[in-house]
């Protein structure tokens, strides 16, 4: 990548460290480590807040779906603002006026203990491998792209980052996804600029070749369960996930426990609500403008480096031969991409766009053998979305700019990872430590468990990591398992804030959510997984409400 | 426990104006992403 690139991924990697054990000199007790003595500023928590969420995955695989598939993912996106002022009126006011340090903590207090204890396991479970996960993301496209090792890779990532959380707790994670959210910003601004300048063609016409082959398409009406990203899906299923994951999620809730007053906290969500889906769709244009610079400047045939070795070394002949397919293709493709760009009239346009579709859909096709090949001889589904936009910074952007751009990514999987594992130290500490174990014990033994705590999870995280990622598909098992809780566990929050709700609804409540979205999940497949929001959410509410207004009857006959 | 309760009216109003520019921001952005696909989603 270069020595420049390189000493500019280091100076950030060592800013982030350096930094973050500063910010621990003011730490000094557990609320300090785990609220930041509910001392922050509304920006600075909302950025947190919106670092949190953009992880690795955003930079890389998000931006290869723009490439490949357009913009129509940012549907997904539609109902963050909806659910942000939801949460501003309803569930943030109740938890930062309870002066709580978890989200579980309130179940407690407004049910019983066995209902904070089941959310705060099934948080602890989810997250633990989440984390891991969101390590392993970038890990894996850092050690083909740089043929480091995957242990390596992990370490590089996760270590730092396991530093400066446990020595600076949620200050440390705070400021630096401050800084790490104007790197992310900053990159992807730079590499636009970077494609705007060496596009051959104007940005209109680069729009109309994007728009050519329905990369353009940001709002599909289709009504339907069986659809991932739908109009509907988003403002519906996407509004339940949401208030799922910024209302009772630990890893987004402590960051807006940390604001100075209910109304500071409700302000930092607000930034998300503003900015989410302008900046989504920003990213996924990324992508987008990435797939329009590769009409004019021959694109590798495969992205991922390691797996066209393998694929070379397996079947040479076989390869090279669809490499020479590729690159006629492509010249035909270029062609076509050049003469749509030229077109003027309405009747020439819509003759140059069909003859593109054509040549698109050829080249597509070249592509989608390559893939299969890496199928066949790796055994392992090629994930080769994930490889564009690393390839591209590594081969196009200018010396400084790729190493920006990599310290970016590095930067959003940092900032959320150590949110994380702040979260999993802080519910495993308040919620299990200190309320079964020791609950009389000092702030400072606390402090020094939260420490250890941070570590181990750390290190867990790590492995996970490096296990997740030699299975593969894990990530997905991981993805899906937790759209299974998410909707339920919303729905144990809704029915605290029902005044009429009793324990009893809201545990087995839980139970039933979380059965429904299993049965859903086995008997109804098409079923799409942002539904499993909707449905686990209805059903403990329901069933919860069923089962409050019976038992109270049963208590008064007895 | 009732949050209103904890609330004063000065925050309630500037909660208000916030959420109303939210949503002019929220139109605003999908109205541009509607354009895009309007004059160049084919």
């Amino acid at each position: 990548m270069g020595t420049i690139n390189w000493i500019i991924v280091l100076a950030y990697l060592t800013y982030v460290v350096v930094d973050g054990v500063r910010r621990s000199k003011g730490t000094k007790e557990i609320e300090g480590y785990f609220l930041a003595n509910r001392s922050l500023p509304w920006w600075a928590v909302g950025l947190s807040v919106m670092a949190t969420q953009l992880s690795a995955v955003t930079m890389i695989g998000t931006t290869g779906q723009g490439a490949t598939d357009g913009i129509r993912f940012v549907q997904f996106y539609f109902g963050l603002p909806l659910a942000m002022v939801i949460l501003g009126v309803t569930l943030v006011p109740f938890l930062h006026g309870a002066k709580v340090f978890t989200a579980y903590e309130y179940l407690e207090r407004r049910f019983d203990p066995k209902t904070r204890s089941l959310t705060a396991f099934l948080f602890l479970v989810l997250r633990a491998l989440s984390c891991g996960t969101i390590l392993a993301a970038p890990a894996v496209v850092f050690s083909a792209m740089f043929h480091w090792s995957l242990p390596v890779s992990v370490a590089i990532i996760g270590i730092p980052t396991v530093i400066y959380t446990m020595v600076g707790g949620v200050q440390a994670v705070t400021w630096a996804d401050v800084k790490q959210m104007v790197l992310i910003v900053g990159a992807l601004v730079a590499v636009v600029v970077v494609l705007l300048v060496k596009m051959p063609v104007h940005p209109g016409a680069a729009l109309h070749i994007a728009g050519a082959t329905g990369r353009l398409k940001a709002f599909d009406f289709t009504f339907t369960l069986k659809e991932d990203y739908t109009f509907w899906s988003g403002i519906l299923g996407g509004t339940f996930l949401m208030l799922s994951y910024f209302g009772t999620d630990q890893s987004q809730v402590q960051r807006y426990l940390t604001a100075r007053s209910v109304n500071e906290a409700r302000s930092s969500l607000l930034i998300s609500a503003y900015w989410k889906i302008p900046l989504q769709a920003l990213i996924l244009l990324v992508g987008v403008l990435v797939f329009v610079f590769y009409q004019f400047e021959a694109p590798p045939l495969l992205f991922n480096p390691a797996q066209e070795a393998k694929v070379e070394a397996a079947r040479g002949a076989e390869y090279t031969a669809l490499q020479q397919r590729y690159a006629d293709a492509f010249a035909d493709r270029e062609a076509a991409a050049r003469a749509l760009a030229a077109a003027v009239d309405p009747q020439a346009k819509a003759t140059a766009e069909a003859a593109f579709q054509t040549r698109e859909a050829e080249v597509g096709s070249i592509r989608t053998d390559a893939l299969d090949m890496v199928t066949e001889v790796t055994g392992e589904s090629s994930k080769d979305v994930n490889y564009i936009m690393p390839r591209f910074v590594l081969d196009q952007l200018p010396v400084g700019l790729s190493g920006l751009f990599i310290a970016a990514v590095m930067a959003a999987a940092m900032s959320s990872i150590a949110a994380e594992l702040n979260s999993l130290s802080t519910v495993s500490v308040i919620d299990l430590y200190r309320r079964w174990i020791r609950p009389e014990a000092s702030d400072h033994h606390f402090l020094t468990v939260s420490k250890i705590a941070t570590a181990v999870w750390g290190f867990l995280a790590c492995f996970v990591a490096t296990y997740a990622a030699r299975l593969g598909s894990l990530i997905e098992v991981v993805n899906l398992f937790g759209s299974f809780f998410y909707g339920s566990i919303l729905g144990v929050f809704l029915l605290a804030m029902i005044k009429s709700a009793r324990p009893v609804g809201a545990f087995f409540g839980l139970i039933a959510g979380m059965t429904a979205v299993g049965a859903v999940a086995h008997f109804a497949p098409e079923v799409t997984f942002l539904w499993y929001n909707v449905i686990g959410a209805l059903v403990v509410v329901g069933v919860g409400m069923a089962l409050s207004w019976m038992v109270p009857q049963r208590s008064a006959r007895a | 426990m009732d949050p209103s309760e904890d609330t004063p009216p000065a925050d309630r109003s500037m909660f208000r104006r916030t959420l109303v520019r939210v949503m002019i921001v929220q139109v605003v952005a999908l109205a541009l992403l509607w354009l895009l696909q309007a004059r160049y989603g084919g």
